[in-house]
This record gives structure tokens, C-alpha cells and sequence, in this order.
């Protein structure tokens, strides 16, 4: 893990330039500027990120038979459409703050001279580091950052990949709503969400449909992120021992609900996390075992035998040592595939042409790493075909109950817990 | 009183306990050589990864982490005393706050290169488990922080207000050129301050981890509350930070549970300012 | 002779700096960046270099300035700009309300309770529909007339932040010079000695911390301005706060210069470490970033500055450790 972060991104450089053949060693490679947090608090999401994005890289310029069989972009050799022009990410750090996000951003248009940019994992960096793109007049493709506001802005330049807010409450909802019918109760809805940005958004978000729907939302905490201690909050679940609770957290909150939980010795009959902390590779390794029956909101899901998360997965573990991809890394590895799937199409490094071919992407739902229907982006930039599966930890694990369609095991309630 | 409310206080007493054990190494430092150290955050970081190294990749439980935290930390504060606080006490108060805040990122991301920014938990089957008492429940591990942090409190108070060290060490922190005139030498007596104080972050650290998750940052999530810990007891009371980890610890709890978890933080914050009008010296400092 | 003609070239240098980085848009970017930081800093300095009361929680002003400006924006329409003097003002009158209970204690005490005050804001802010909660707002997206301040380029960002630094060092050179800058002297060497001889300290230091106050507030709005963001974290995070510090200490707090000459290490030193070390994701930056720190603090205690200017009136090395918190 340590080695594998450490120095891979020249490694994947040396690799990428280094194995070209034929006509790919004459195009130049094409660079794509890639934003991620990679210190600070939110770095280990950032470092996950940039991992499974050089596995992207790697295997659009080396290919991957199994692959290619489905994805037209792994058969190796680089851009075909460029003339096989080896793909190249070059990483920078946000640091966690949008200053420093935007400074990277133009230092990688202006100095890197990237055809296009990714990023930048917090909402509020994405809105800086893509506000220069725009005005540069470069392509950015967001992978994962979910606030309203980003596609509102009128930009012409920037493409979300990723489902929003809106689309994981109607998720949460219609999974509760058909679990009602199944006989669980889901009368009192407990909402505990952290309070900065991304736990804020989701949590309103989620309350309004809620209302809409006929679900009513019967206690709601909001705590500060990075709490150290969180047991008041869970001697108020006790008390008021609802139904179902839905947690949105980051890693260490999580962890420490978790740990809390079962010291108090409380658990609902439905347990949801919207992602996040709950997560995190690091959360499910440590604490996996004692969520058992925890139902997640995850764009990524281990997949069949042979689909494209599944081979995917492979890649990502050789390359981590044994980590699965998670739902970050997978929707950042879905945003460079999709970016990388439009620049050749493209055929050029000209930006105008990028866009135009970033606006007519329309990508099946069987290339998908992640569990969307589909690429298709509106006039703001929005991905329409951005959906969200419902997970449930089995074993350490989340396998993916729903919807339907997608789903490889059957839900098991009530939750389990330790 | 509701009955869940009492256990609210019992886990604001433990969490108190384990804010005065975070900032006691701090009390030192700052409270008797009116140096404030930036990277104490940092050096309780480095406690919790000592013990999250014995403790999973050399298979040693809380007995073998806590000794080597403490040894660890001890010299890394002496180091620290040597190479960097010795000279900066040289210059303005400011130089303190330059010096440790570089020292706090140099250790931080020394920490994160090394050890990555993966968020580690110990096995909760060491220390873990809980017991009832009159049906309040009491969570071992941070039970035994708890006592830790008592424990490691009285000692340090014990140390400078009951044996010879102690007063050579006070005498030292009043006035060094005095003390020199009376053969103690004050920078001697600064080094056995900072292995002290370091010692006692180790243990921190390594009686933390057995609860709380660990990661390069997880030293600053705790700093600012061991700052206000340390300020709100007094500068130079050991027994000043245990009364204030104790309060801050209870009236979090209390708030997060009664007006909510978002202001528990606001409420602690005005609560220091208030005690601060009115004693500007600090509950238990010397005025 | 020799001093004013290194001066003059320094003033030279700093006016013709955009044409000589021309073309170089990280370049152009960095001199922004360099006045902006040692705007903030320079500002510190007047309450904590001049009167040594080592304020810790100056982000709240920042981020009052930097919250005024999108604010006007959001809830009134107008360019970001026109809130800088609403946030300046509500920072002359916020100072006072933090200076009253708070600079009346000494020493860490102070720092401490700024560090307190500056959490207390940040939390309150995050709670604030007003102002955007825990998202943040942001500024216009797309520049709507010439007065959004939206260029392309960072050069008028540049001379903008020149004139602003410029003002507030001439500001505080005069200061230094007028009745003030003797009783602010004289609060920072003792205080009760100040007062003993009839120096109201209370009111100077007041009068310190609002003018730095408003200062700081401007270089919020400014910082909004240029990227066009902000929420509790970047407005009002502890780091902004202890960055101010850092910056005037690494250069020499109490100095007309000291903060800006800080700024002209740390800021290039940050951005060129993250540029080339952090896209590896290892926290390199930092480890290089903190190491400098530290070694600069460990031979420079006084700051840099204090490499060409002797001080032989400052304490002795004694009787710093001496000041026990017998203070």
C-alpha cells in the first residue's frame, strides 16, 4: 500500500511513455490535469482516487483483454482516435482548500498545458478549480462532487458524471417505501448527518423527499465532523429508538458511531449510510464486521463475474495490494473513462472539439465501472443517466440488493449489527 | 433526572478525563515554561501510531505499547527541546508559536508519508467490553483511559509540588538566572520537563488509540480542546487542567445531548470566554 | 544613501514584476498571491507585532471580509467588491466587541481566547442559512461588468493588492512614527509600565486590534474576489489565522516589512512545493514546507529581517525565559 503510493505517479509516467509501441510512439501523449485532495483530512478519498485512476490509465495505454471484449477504450495502444497517443494524468494536490485548488488548476492549464481536467472531490474546491477551466476555455469533468449549485453556474466547459443529492434521497426513498410494503416498519426515521457541506446538502435534500414521499423523518441530529466523542448522540437514538437511522459521515465519525453503537449496545432495525466515511476502505476493513446487515448507497458494487467493475476490481487490488475499489474511487475512475472515451472520440487536443465531444457522449450501462445507466450529459452538464445501487455489508463486504435489475443478493433485515 | 441523562454525565466525566490526560504533557510545557507547543496535537498523533504499530504489526497489547509510547515520545520531546525550543525561547513569544507550528506540519506529514492517510482502529478485544454499575454503563477502554488520565494528572502534581525535582523544576520555570545562582541548572531541568511531558503524551496517545481512530490529522481534531483545556485551568496548575478537562467534558456531553451536538463546541467556547472575564488567570492559575 | 536607493530599486522591482513574469500565468498568479498574503499578515502586524497582543483568531475578520463580499452578491446583486467597506466596517465594530472582554488578558491568555472567539465563528457560520451554511457561497460565476473583478489574468489582481499593501505599510509607517506607535511600543515592552506612566493601554491596544481588524477584513474581500469562494473553512479556519502569524514571525513581527518578507518566502515556497511535490500524494509538501519552517525559526527566532537590523534593545536571552508567567 505504502510502496504502491508512494512514487507510482512517475512510475505510471515511465510506464505509459515508456511501453508504447508502434504508431503510439509518435503521438504525443495527451495530458489530462487530475485534482484530487491528496493531503489534509479528506487525502486518504484522494489517494484512493488517483489509484484507481492510473489502473485507468494503464489500461487504455497498455489494454486489458478481458476488457476489451466490452470496452472498445482497453484494447491498448492509447487513443486510437489520436493516432494512439498515450493517456497521461498529471496529479495535483488541493490540500483541501478551494485557494489551493484553483492555483493547481491554472498551473496545470497554463504550465502542464492539459487537454482537460478532473476533479476536484469537495464541492466547494470543485467550484474554484472549475470557475479557471471556464475561463480558460478547458474541459472539466467532475466525478464525484454532489452540490446542487455546480451545474446552475451556467458554465459551458464543465460535465458532472456523478448522481447528485436528489438522486440518492429518491434512491433511499423508494428502497424504504418498498421495504414498508414488505412488512418493516419505517415509521420513525432517524437523519444524523455531519455538518459541514457535504453531510448539510445530502441531509436537506434527503428530508425534503422524504416529506414528499409520505416518510416522515421523526428525529434529526446534525454534529460537527471530526467529533471526538459521539456517545450523547447515540444515548438520544437510544431513547428515542427509531425504526430506521440514516447516518451521513465521513471516515472517523463513522468509525466512532460504529464503535459507539455497540458499546451502548443500540441498533435500529433498519441501518442506512449514505456512503462516505462508511465507506471508506479503511472503515469497511476495521469495523466491517460489526455492521453486518449496514445498507449503503454506493455507485460501485463488485459486479458480476467478467463485468467491467468486476475486471476493474481486479486491476485496482493488484495494484493497492488487496483494497477494493470504493464508491470514490470508482465514480473518479468513471469520470477519467468517460473523459478519456470523449478525447477520443475527439480526436483532437483541441478544447472546443473535446466539448463537443464530451456533449454527445453516450455511453451503454454494461461499460460502466460504477452503477449508472449510462453517460449522457444535458444542457448544464449533467449526467441524466447517473443512477445510484443500494448495498448491504455481507460478510466485510457490500454486495449490491438494489434496485432489482442490478442486484446480486436479496436484502436481509432486520440489521444485524455485531 | 432522566436516567439517560446521568449516563450522558458518566461519558462527560470519561471524556473529560481523557481531555485533561490529552492535555497534561501540554500543562507542562506551556503551563511551567511558558512555551506553547503547536505540535503537541502531533506528538499525541505519534503516540497513537506507536501504539497502533505494537499493537498490530508486532503483536503487543496495551502493556508493551503504553512503556514504548512513552519512551518514544519522551525522547522525541527531548530532541525537540534540544534541537528547536531551546533556541527559540531565545527569541519573542512569537518564535514559539513559528517554530512548533512547523515542528506540528513537519511531524504531521512525516507521519502521513510514512504511515499513509488510511484511518487505523485498534481491535476493540484488548481492552475492550464494558460493565454496569447501577445500570450506567462504563466502556472499558475509555474507562482505563479515564483512570490513565487521573492517574498521570496526580503524578505530575505530585511530582512538581511534592519532591525535590519538582521545586528545582518550579524554581527553574520562576526565574532560571536565580535558580543557576542556586546550582540548578535551568536548562537541564527544561530537558527532564519536556521527557516528562513527553512521556505523559505517549501514554496519551497510546490510551486514545485503544478508542479513537487514527490518522495523520487526528492530532489536530484534539489540539484546540487541549489548548482551551490547559488555558481554562491556568497556566502552570497540573490540578487547573484536571478540574477543566472534567467540566469541558461534561458540559459537551450535556449539550450535545440537550441543545445539539453542532453547539456543544459554541457552548464550550463561551464558557471559556465567560471564565475568562471574570478570572483572567485561568480557573487555577496564579494570578 | 545606500538604504534609500535599495529601496527605490525594491519599489521598481515590485512595479514592473508583472511585465518581467509576462505570459506566465502561474507567475503572474504568484506575485497576486505573494501581496494578498502579506496584505493579511501586514495587518496582523499592527496588533500583533507593533502591540504584541499575538492575536490567534484574526480569520474571523478575514472571513468577515471575504463573507461581505459574496454576500452583497447573493442577497443584493452587486460586485463583490462593494462589500469590502461593509466588511470593514462590521470588523471596526466586531473588534471591539471581541477586543473589550479579551484584551485584557495577557500573554497566551489572549491568544488563546482569540483561537476560542475564532472557533466560536466558524461553527456559528456553518449553522447560517445567511450565509450560505456549510456549502459557502460563491461569487459571480461569470463576470457580469468590469467591476466583478474577474480577469483572466492575475496582473490586476496584482497592482489592485500593490496600492492595497502599499496604503496599509504607509498607514502603518506613520503610525509607527505618531504618538500611537510610541504607546504601542510601550504596551508590548511592559505594560504596566506603560500605564504607569499614563499610557491608556487599554484603549491603544483597542484601537490597534480594530484598525488591524479592518485591514484584515479587506484582504478577505480581496481573497473573494480573486477565487471567488468561500465557506466557514476557508473564511474562517484556524489555519488562516495561524498563517497571519506565521507569516509576520518568519519575516519579523513588529517590522514595517517583516510580514511581506515572510509572505515572499512562504507563499512561493507553498505553492512551488505543493506544484511539484504534490500530486504524489505522499504529504511531501508539507515535510518540506514544515522542515524550512522550523529551520528558520530555530536560527531566526526574531525573524529574518532581524538578519540586517540588529536590535540590540531587545531582551536578552534570559530574561525571555525569565518572563516565566510571572507576566
Amino acid at each position: 500500500m505504502k510502496t504502491t503510493r508512494r512514487g507510482f505517479s512517475t512510475g505510471a509516467a515511465i510506464t505509459a511513455l515508456g511501453l508504447a509501441k508502434g504508431a503510439g510512439a509518435q503521438a504525443a501523449a495527451v495530458k489530462i490535469g487530475v485534482i484530487y485532495p491528496l493531503s489534509g483530512n479528506s487525502a486518504s478519498a484522494g489517494n484512493y482516487s488517483k489509484q484507481a485512476i492510473e489502473v485507468g490509465a494503464d489500461v487504455i495505454n497498455n489494454g486489458n483483454a478481458d476488457l476489451a471484449k466490452i470496452m472498445p477504450l482497453a484494447k491498448g495502444g492509447g487513443l486510437s482516435g489520436l493516432g494512439g497517443a498515450k493517456i497521461q494524468p498529471i496529479f495535483a494536490d488541493n490540500q483541501g482548500t478551494p485557494a489551493a485548488g484553483q492555483n493547481q488548476a491554472l498551473r496545470l492549464i497554463s504550465e502542464e498545458k492539459v487537454a482537460a481536467l478532473i476533479g476536484a472531490y469537495q464541492s466547494g474546491i470543485t467550484v474554484t478549480a472549475s470557475a479557471i477551466a471556464e475561463r480558460h476555455g478547458i474541459p472539466f469533468v467532475n466525478g464525484e462532487s454532489v452540490a446542487a449549485n455546480l451545474t446552475e453556474r451556467g458554465f459551458k466547459w464543465f460535465f458532472r458524471v456523478t448522481p447528485v443529492a436528489i438522486d440518492f434521497a429518491r434512491a433511499y426513498s423508494e428502497f424504504l417505501r418498498e421495504q414498508k410494503a414488505a412488512g418493516q416498519k419505517v415509521g420513525s426515521i432517524a437523519l444524523v448527518h455531519e455538518n459541514t457541506e457535504y453531510g448539510n446538502s445530502v441531509g436537506s435534500v434527503i428530508g425534503e423527499q422524504f416529506a414528499k414521499d409520505g416518510l416522515s423523518i421523526t428525529q434529526k441530529i446534525a454534529y460537527s465532523a471530526n467529533s471526538s466523542d459521539v456517545q450523547p448522540q447515540v444515548l438520544q437514538l437510544k431513547e428515542k429508538n427509531p425504526d430506521v437511522l440514516i447516518f451521513i459521515s465521513y471516515t472517523s465519525d463513522a468509525i466512532l458511531y460504529a464503535k459507539t453503537m455497540k458499546e451502548v449496545n443500540w441498533k435500529p432495525s433498519i441501518m442506512i449510510a449514505d456512503n462516505a466515511g462508511f465507506n471508506d476502505p479503511a472503515f469497511v476493513k476495521s469495523l466491517g464486521t460489526t455492521v453486518e446487515g449496514l445498507v449503503n448507497r454506493s455507485t460501485f458494487a463488485g459486479g458480476k463475474p467478467g463485468s467491467v467493475p468486476a475486471l476493474f476490481n481486479e486491476l485496482y487490488k493488484k495494484k493497492t495490494g488487496g483494497d477494493d475499489l470504493d464508491d470514490v474511487s470508482a465514480r473518479g475512475l468513471q469520470g477519467f473513462l468517460v473523459l478519456a472515451d470523449a478525447l477520443n472520440r475527439a480526436g483532437s487536443t483541441d478544447p472546443a472539439k473535446i466539448r463537443d465531444a464530451l456533449k454527445a457522449t453516450d455511453l451503454p450501462a454494461e461499460q460502466m465501472v460504477t452503477g449508472y445507466d449510462g453517460v449522457k450529459f444535458d444542457d448544464k452538464g449533467q449526467n441524466v443517466k447517473a443512477s445510484t445501487l443500494v448495498t448491504q455489508m455481507r460478510g466485510g463486504k457490500y454486495v449490491a440488493i438494489w434496485p432489482k435489475a442490478r442486484a446480486t443478493d436479496q436484502v436481509i433485515l432486520p440489521y444485524k449489527g455485531w | 433526572m432522566s436516567f439517560t441523562l446521568v449516563q450522558v454525565i458518566v461519558s462527560g466525566l470519561l471524556l473529560g478525563a481523557v481531555y485533561a490526560l490529552f492535555a497534561s504533557g501540554l500543562t507542562l510545557v506551556w503551563g511551567m515554561m511558558n512555551v506553547v507547543n503547536f505540535a503537541h496535537g502531533d506528538f499525541v498523533m505519534l503516540g497513537m501510531y506507536t501504539a497502533v504499530v505494537i499493537w498490530t504489526a508486532l503483536g503487543g497489547g496495551p502493556f508493551a505499547s503504553v512503556p514504548a509510547a512513552a519512551i518514544l515520545i519522551a525522547t522525541l520531546g527531548v530532541l525537540s527541546y534540544f534541537l528547536l525550543v531551546r533556541h527559540i525561547m531565545r527569541g519573542p513569544m512569537l518564535a514559539q508559536i513559528l517554530g512548533t507550528f512547523g515542528l506540528a506540519l513537519f511531524l504531521r506529514y512525516a507521519a502521513f508519508w510514512y504511515f499513509g492517510a488510511d484511518f487505523k482502529t485498534l481491535p476493540d478485544t484488548l481492552v475492550g467490553g464494558s460493565f454496569t454499575l447501577g445500570g450506567v454503563r462504563f466502556e472499558g477502554a475509555r474507562m482505563l483511559a479515564g483512570v490513565g488520565g487521573l492517574a498521570i494528572t496526580l503524578l505530575l502534581h505530585v511530582i512538581l509540588t511534592r519532591t525535590a525535582m519538582g521545586s528545582r523544576m518550579l524554581a527553574v520555570s520562576e526565574d532560571p538566572v536565580a535558580a543557576q545562582l542556586m546550582g540548578i541548572r535551568p536548562q537541564r531541568m527544561q530537558a527532564v520537563a519536556w521527557a516528562m511531558a513527553g512521556a505523559a503524551t505517549g501514554i496519551a496517545g497510546a490510551l486514545i488509540a485503544t478508542f479513537f481512530y487514527t490518522s495523520p490529522t487526528v492530532g489536530e481534531t484534539l489540539a484546540i480542546i487541549a489548548f482551551v483545556t490547559v488555558s481554562f485551568g491556568g497556566f502552570g496548575s497540573v490540578l487547573g487542567a484536571l478540574v477543566a478537562g472534567l467540566i469541558i467534558g461534561v458540559v459537551e456531553s450535556v449539550s450535545a445531548y440537550l441543545i445539539g451536538p453542532v453547539y456543544k463546541d459554541v457552548i464550550v467556547y463561551v464558557l471559556f470566554v465567560l471564565v475568562l472575564w471574570f478570572r483572567p488567570q485561568g480557573l487555577m492559575g496564579k494570578a | 544613501m545606500n538604504r534609500y536607493l535599495f529601496f527605490g530599486a525594491l519599489v521598481v522591482l515590485a512595479l514592473v514584476y508583472p511585465l518581467l513574469v509576462q505570459g506566465i500565468p502561474v507567475w503572474e498568479r504568484m506575485g497576486a498571491l505573494v501581496l494578498l498574503a502579506a496584505i493579511g499578515a501586514s495587518a496582523w502586524n499592527i496588533v500583533g507585532g507593533y502591540a504584541g497582543q499575538v492575536s490567534v483568531g484574526h480569520a474571523v475578520f478575514f472571513g468577515f471580509g471575504a463573507y461581505a463580499a459574496v454576500v452583497v452578491y447573493t442577497h443584493l446583486g452587486w460586485p463583490p467588491i462593494a462589500g469590502a467597506p461593509l466588511g470593514m466596517l462590521l470588523s471596526v465594530i466586531l473588534a471591539a466587541v471581541i477586543g473589550v472582554p479579551t484584551l485584557r488578558l495577557s500573554g497566551h491568555y489572549f491568544s488563546m481566547a482569540t483561537i476560542a472567539v475564532g472557533e466560536l465563528v466558524r461553527v456559528l457560520s456553518s449553522t447560517s442559512d445567511f450565509l450560505g451554511g456549510a456549502q459557502g457561497l460563491g461569487g459571480p460565476a461569470m463576470p457580469r461588468s468590469v467591476f466583478d473583478l474577474s480577469f483572466l489574468s492575475a496582473t490586476p489582481f496584482y497592482y489592485i493588492f500593490l496600492a492595497v499593501l502599499a496604503f496599509l505599510l504607509g498607514l502603518t509607517w506613520w503610525i509607527e512614527r505618531a504618538r500611537m506607535g510610541f504607546y504601542l511600543r510601550a504596551i508590548k515592552d511592559s505594560e504596566r509600565a506603560a500605564r504607569a506612566l499614563g499610557v491608556s493601554s487599554g484603549r491603544y491596544k483597542l484601537y490597534a486590534y480594530m484598525l488591524s481588524g479592518a485591514f484584515t477584513s479587506l484582504a478577505g474581500s480581496l481573497y473573494l474576489c480573486m477565487f471567488g469562494f468561500v465557506d466557514p473553512e476557508s473564511g474562517f479556519g484556524i489555519l488562516i489565522s495561524v498563517k497571519m502569524v506565521v507569516m509576520a514571525a518568519l519575516g519579523g513581527a513588529g517590522n514595517l516589512f517583516g510580514p511581506l518578507v515572510g509572505a515572499l518566502i512562504l507563499v512561493p515556497l507553498e505553492e512551488l512545493s505543493n506544484s511539484y511535490l504534490g500530486g504524489r500524494g505522499a504529504g511531501l509538501t508539507f515535510v518540506v514546507y514544515g522542515a524550512i519552517i522550523v529551520i528558520i525559526a530555530r536560527f531566526l527566532p526574531s525573524g529574518l529581517l532581524s538578519l540586517f537590523r540588529p536590535r540590540p534593545s531587545k531582551p536578552a536571552p534570559k530574561s525571555e525565559i525569565a518572563s516565566g508567567h510571572a507576566d
